[in-house]
């Protein structure tokens, strides 16, 4: 199992001018230690006009700036939206391909399509439509980058011949994801022959099954690059402490706040009727069980802040030893890494993440076998069948 | 030693008057609503200054506007016709009440006293003909809200939503300089069991604003989405209460 950090940017109120600043440049020290201390990728999301969720709508910027202070680290797109009313398909080969020289081929291409109406309604984009515009940009960026004549015709863009440049360092190209918050979407990764970058924060219970049919699927691929990259990221949160009541506090902080960014946000499911987005928002399971321990028997809701039991089974909270625990069921599901939300609004502060990072590195990272990829069943007579990409 | 009356607290009824309640009870039972949901962009500050500060806005904020018609329920038929702030209630999607108009004046009691509605009667409106429906409001003689739908297509019944609504329960004060003899927001959870659902295009004008009605305060900015659906919908008893 490999491990990552997982960056959505996020900026409490009440906002000053250096708010934004302040969680950039905290970031990126932090990229750096997780650079220094062994963990293998730093993903930063694409959103945009989530206020206080997320503001990293500029994540080639910031990876570019984490590829300039690190030298190991693989650095990812967690996702990049690949909508044309968002990101011209051609833009997006461009600017990947770049940062995958600047960070002398260390890219992780992660693709979405968004699930809010907050950035959909902002760029004005029908939300029936974005499943076929991602699939669309999700076949043609491979070309872009291996063809030295690309020229594209379908639904929602047309390119006439012309050579996209730069190539991108890693070949045939990067590895391909993409962001994952339903068993739907799961068995799409799958059959595109794609990695499953999960987006929502679940228990290994809920992801199981997601794994099993990934895993199931991606053998009948019809992959959409020139590889297959099976390979199945879980994301939760991170937060490493001396003990488990002061890992707890803390945490609760972090999954409490993550929460509350995430319920404020307008979800496409939530507003817009559409067979295109089923799932009930992020972090939805989160919300629920604090809802439900939120409220007392005498059915008034308790005002404690900090909220009710927001740490849920696999998160990775606690000491090293109920870490390392926690990760094991992640392990035994078959999920190849994990990558860790390690704060939200700055409500833990920077030196205590700083120091969660280096516990997890010290003493979480050794007892956890990193070589291999996670078992998984395969299907007799038939060879590996992920491929990683090489440097020239 | 006097005597006393005989109509002990236990048995009073739900509602007043006590020899014979005007509404039956939670829960009532509506077969076959017909209901037309548009729901749209407003300005966020007109969003704040209506709600409640235990309730938080999205962003963007937005609106519903709802207008039903129950042509079965335990006080006969009735017309209702609300509007909501889209809101979070900590880290829940609720729809807040603001104004709410029904035409049958037992509804408009039992929505008021059991539910919290801040209904007021007048006329509401709401004709279909295939995938088209027009509807409004109207009191004192101005036309408050209309909606016009159009290009309606069947949609996916699963993947129509209705927000569980805040309403407040305010009860006023009976002696003078006393507070309101209660202040609360109660969240009612309607089931609905969806027999047809259409998408469309929806328009929401305020023909004739009116200050004593004023609908016209969230004024569309952006639609977002338009449904009509054909359903079976159960009012019930609050699921709980929270604090103002």
């Amino acid at each position: 199992m490999k491990f990552g950090v997982f960056f959505e940017l996020s900026v409490a109120k009440p906002w000053n001018p250096r708010s934004e600043y302040e969680v950039y440049h905290n970031a990126l020290q932090q990229i750096e230690a997780a650079d220094r201390l062994g963990f293998d990728q730093a993903w930063a999301v694409e959103h945009h006009f989530l206020e206080e969720y997320s503001h990293c709508s500029a994540p080639e910027v910031f990876l570019a700036a984490a590829a300039a202070r690190t030298s190991r680290i693989r650095l990812g797109h967690g996702v990049m939206m690949v909508l044309p009313p968002f990101n011209h398909p051609l833009r997006c080969a461009e600017r990947a391909a770049a940062l995958d020289i600047i960070s002398n081929g260390r890219l992780e291409f992660g693709t979405g399509r968004s699930a809010t109406w907050t950035e959909l309604g902002g760029f004005r984009c029908d939300p029936d439509l974005t499943k076929e515009m991602w699939d669309e940009a999700l076949r043609a960026i491979p070309k872009m980058w291996t063809q030295e004549t690309f020229s594209w015709e379908s639904k929602h863009f047309s390119v006439p011949p012309r050579n996209v440049i730069p190539k991108p360092v890693q070949k045939p190209h990067p590895p391909l994801w993409v962001a994952v918050s339903s068993p739907e979407t799961a068995i799409q990764a799958a059959e595109r022959g794609i990695g499953c970058l999960g987006v929502s924060v679940g228990t290994p219970a809920e992801y199981e099954q997601r794994v099993k049919d990934y895993r199931r699927v991606i053998k009948q691929c019809e992959p959409a690059g020139d590889f297959v990259n099976e390979q199945v990221n879980g994301v939760t949160f991170l937060y490493v402490d001396e003990t488990d009541d002061e890992a707890r506090f803390w945490g609760t902080k972090l999954v409490y706040t993550f929460a509350n960014f995430a319920a404020h946000l307008v979800g496409i499911s939530s507003i817009y009727p559409t067979p295109a987005y089923k799932t009930p928002g992020l972090l939805f399971a989160v919300r629920r069980e604090a809802e439900q321990q939120a409220v007392t028997p005498a059915g008034t809701p308790e005002r404690a802040p900090g909220g009710g039991g927001v740490i849920r089974e696999g998160m990775a909270i606690g000491t090293p030893q109920t870490v390392i625990k926690n990760l094991k069921m992640w392990e035994e599901i078959g999920v190849d890494r994990m990558v860790f939300l390690i704060n939200s609004g700055e409500q833990v502060p920077h030196d205590r993440v700083l120091r969660s990072l280096q516990l997890f590195a010290e003493q979480v990272m050794p007892a956890l076998d990193r070589g291999a990829p996670a078992a998984r069943p395969r299907a007799k007579g038939r060879g590996p069948r992920r491929a990683e990409p090489a440097m020239p | 030693m006097p005597d006393f009356g005989r109509l002990s607290a236990d048995r009073l009824p739900h509602t007043t008057p006590v020899a014979a309640p005007l509404y039956p009870p939670p829960p009532w039972s509506l077969p076959g609503a017909e209901i037309l949901k548009v729901t749209f962009e407003i300005d966020k500050d007109v969003c704040l200054n209506w709600l409640p500060p235990s309730l938080g806005r999205t962003s963007p904020a937005y609106a519903h506007v709802i207008i039903a018609r129950y042509p079965e329920s335990p006080v006969g038929p009735f017309s209702l016709a609300t509007q909501y702030l889209g809101c979070r209630s900590r880290m829940f999607v609720r729809a807040y009440t603001v104004q709410a108009v029904t035409d049958n004046e037992a509804a408009l009691s039992a929505l008021r006293e059991t539910w919290g509605f801040p209904c007021k009667l007048g006329r509401v409106e709401l004709s279909r003909k295939g995938g088209a429906v027009e509807a409004g409001v109207e009191r004192g003689g101005r036309r408050l809200v209309a909606v016009s739908f159009s290009d309606g297509a069947p949609i996916d019944a699963e993947s129509v939503r209705f927000d569980p609504v805040l309403n407040l329960r305010l009860v006023p004060a009976v002696q003078e300089g006393k507070p309101p003899a209660l202040v609360e927001l109660a969240q009612i959870g309607p089931a609905y069991t969806i027999r047809e659902a259409l998408r469309g295009k929806a328009a929401v004008t305020y023909p004739e604003p009116s200050e004593g009605d004023p609908w016209h305060l969230l004024q569309p900015l952006y639609p977002i989405a338009a449904v009509f659906v054909v359903a079976d919908t159960e009012l019930p008893y609050a699921r709980f209460v929270q604090p103002y």
